[in-house]
């Protein structure tokens, strides 16, 4: 991550308090390789089950609050990451999730204010990091997020926690 | 001086940072005392490392634990060859293995004293948050920041809000501390503890065993929080004593700043169910008397320990368990397995006709799946999951290992007193 606004387009997943299993299921623990993990993202999620075959290149997932509470699922990080997810946006995430997400790069946007966004499915929006807010481009209507803490980004922006440790 | 909170304190002296630096919200770098891995995870976090930090040692050798607990049979080939990658790994880097049989992680820290209160250990086990019943900032995290700390023996943490929970009242047998760790985790799900630290207090506290302690701080990860601490008082000195270590008291500052205070009333509290499918939604148990339950697993790091079996004991003695029901028993640790031994407990379940299994995860993790499969294996477990198509493919009721031996002799969910022998 190295932009300062990350543009894309929405993919709608506003489901409260998604848990890891239902992100990468836990019957699935021994596949690692992204590209085998990828067609599994979502598939025990109610309504959501075909998301991992769907192409869902380049775009901002939205959530709702909780995202990620659970495991400590590396994969639940790694399968987005697969799919090119640009970002994911939720009213709050699993404190576990936030740091396994930032670790490898997967940028998180917390709005506590996410119902009150308008915003609908393949909306084209533009969070940008510096100033904490996020703009829907469809509508011209926008948001305010919360500060991304500046280790979270020096981590990011080093690639992932492993880079920066590689010089440690 | 400033005051603070048990986890800032923590934090602090594990930092080099002033004190103005601590403060909720805030991102720091700590040293770990501590990093371990199991066998789900541990080979990606050895395999992280070797891609990584190729030809580099460790940062203390005497730091790191290997504890296998999520697959205690290797019922997949590729659970063998995973746990075969630690033990060459540990070899090499001369780091100590809990192997098969040993039992859960978590548990083996406070049992066999390799983490002490005021430490801090990073695991990869999203409920080492159970550590906090004895003081410890215990950790769960995913292999790359566990590669990491392997690396350089730091790890990075933010700062969270601490919330002061005074749980006020008392309640009795047949209620456990199972009932009070679903009554708690609804109280506190729903008042919204996302990211959130909990200081547990009240009279009641004092009362609980480390065990108690341990089941009301496991279910702070369902609620989404980040630790649920138990000040390390006189009892949790004791404990460690037991195993020969000497350790200090710690708790937090008398006038520590938390975000807020909540009361919680808890004076005769009754058995507490968690239905499907989501581990917050507690219910009384009244409301789903009569469920037909078929599988039953007493275990897990919330309820698998030596005092869980017993209370289950005390239910089975001299009674049967359903014939529609299968019940499997997952102590969790090998320690436990000893002393259900001595007390004559495992006999007594074995006759009632319940079955053990090594000591280990239990279902919560995929290792023991089987014993909760199929699709009309409604199950019961005292464990701390029940997210749908976790644990098998039915419906899966959290409670305490009173009322799954209940709920084993009569095939449903009953209350305790309807089948204890007066």
């Amino acid at each position: 991550m190295s932009e300062e606004e990350v543009r894309a387009i929405v993919k709608l997943v506003m489901v409260d308090d998604i848990d890891t299993d239902q992100i990468f299921h836990q019957s699935l623990l021994t596949i690692h390789d992204p590209e085998e993990i990828k067609p599994h993202i979502f598939g025990n999620l109610d309504g959501y089950e075909n998301f991992g075959k769907e192409d869902n290149t380049g775009k901002i997932i939205l959530v709702g609050k909780n995202f990620g509470k659970g495991s400590t699922r590396q994969q639940a990080v790694t399968g987005f990451l697969a799919h090119g997810i640009k970002a994911i946006i939720g009213e709050s995430f699993g404190p576990i999730y936030y740091s396994n997400a930032v670790n490898s790069g997967l940028l998180l946007v917390e709005v506590p204010d996410i119902s009150k966004f308008d915003v609908k499915e393949n909306d084209k929006l533009e969070i940008n990091i510096n100033q904490s807010i996020i703009v829907n481009l469809s509508n011209n209507s926008s948001i305010k997020c919360a500060k991304i803490p500046q280790p979270v980004l020096d981590i990011m922006k080093a690639g992932g926690l492993l880079k920066l440790g590689e010089k440690m | 001086m400033a005051s603070f909170t048990l986890i800032e304190k923590i934090i602090k002296n594990h930092t080099n940072v002033s004190d103005n630096e601590i403060y909720s919200g805030n991102i720091l770098w700590i040293d770990v005392d501590l990093v371990t891995a199991r066998d789900y995870a541990g080979p990606q976090v050895i395999d992280l490392f070797q891609e990584h930090y190729s030809g580099s040692n460790t940062f203390n050798n005497e730091k790191i634990i290997f504890t296998p607990d999520c697959y205690p049979y290797g019922n997949d080939p590729k659970h063998a060859k995973d746990q075969e990658k630690i033990r060459v790994f540990a070899k090499e880097h001369n780091i100590e293995v809990t192997d098969l049989g040993s039992g859960i992680g978590s548990h083996l820290l406070f049992r066999r004293g390799f983490s002490k209160p005021g430490d801090i250990a990073f695991g990869a086990d999203s409920h080492y948050n159970i550590l906090g019943a004895l003081g410890i900032l215990g950790q769960g995290a995913g292999d790359v920041m566990l590669a990491f700390a392997m690396k350089t023996g730091k790890s990075w943490i933010k700062i969270p809000e601490t919330i002061k929970v005074v749980l006020k009242g008392d309640y009795e047998w047949p209620t456990t501390a199972k009932d009070l760790a679903l009554f708690v985790l609804k109280e506190l799900h729903e008042y919204g503890i996302t990211g959130k630290a909990v200081e547990f207090y009240g009279d009641i506290i004092d009362r609980l065993s480390i065990e108690e302690r341990v089941t009301l701080c496991s279910l702070i990860t369902e609620a989404s929080g980040v630790i649920g601490f138990v000040a390390a008082d006189q009892k949790t000195v004791d404990y460690y004593s037991n195993v020969g270590i000497n350790i200090e008291k710690i708790s937090a500052d008398a006038d520590a700043n938390y975000v807020s205070e909540l009361v919680i009333d808890i004076q005769d509290l009754g058995q507490y169910i968690a239905c499907p499918p989501h581990p917050h939604n507690v219910k009384k148990i009244k409301e789903v008397i009569g469920t037909p339950i078929y599988s039953i697993v007493i275990g897990s790091c919330t309820n698998g320990s030596a005092a869980d079996i017993h209370d289950a004991a005390i239910i089975l003695k001299g009674q049967k368990i359903n014939p529609n029901v299968r019940f499997g028993i997952v102590p969790a640790t090998r320690e436990d397995f000893v002393s259900i031994n001595l007390v004559g407990d495992m006999t007594t379940i074995l006759e009632a006709g319940g079955n053990f299994f090594g000591a280990g995860c239990s279902t919560c993790a995929k290792g023991q799946y089987g014993l909760t499969g199929g699709e009309t294996a409604v199950t019961l477990t005292t464990g701390n999951r029940n997210t749908q198509g976790k644990i098998g493919p039915a419906d899966v009721y959290l409670a305490s290992p009173v009322v799954a031996a209940a709920a084993a002799i009569k095939g449903k969910i009953v209350f305790p007193e309807e089948v204890i022998k007066k």
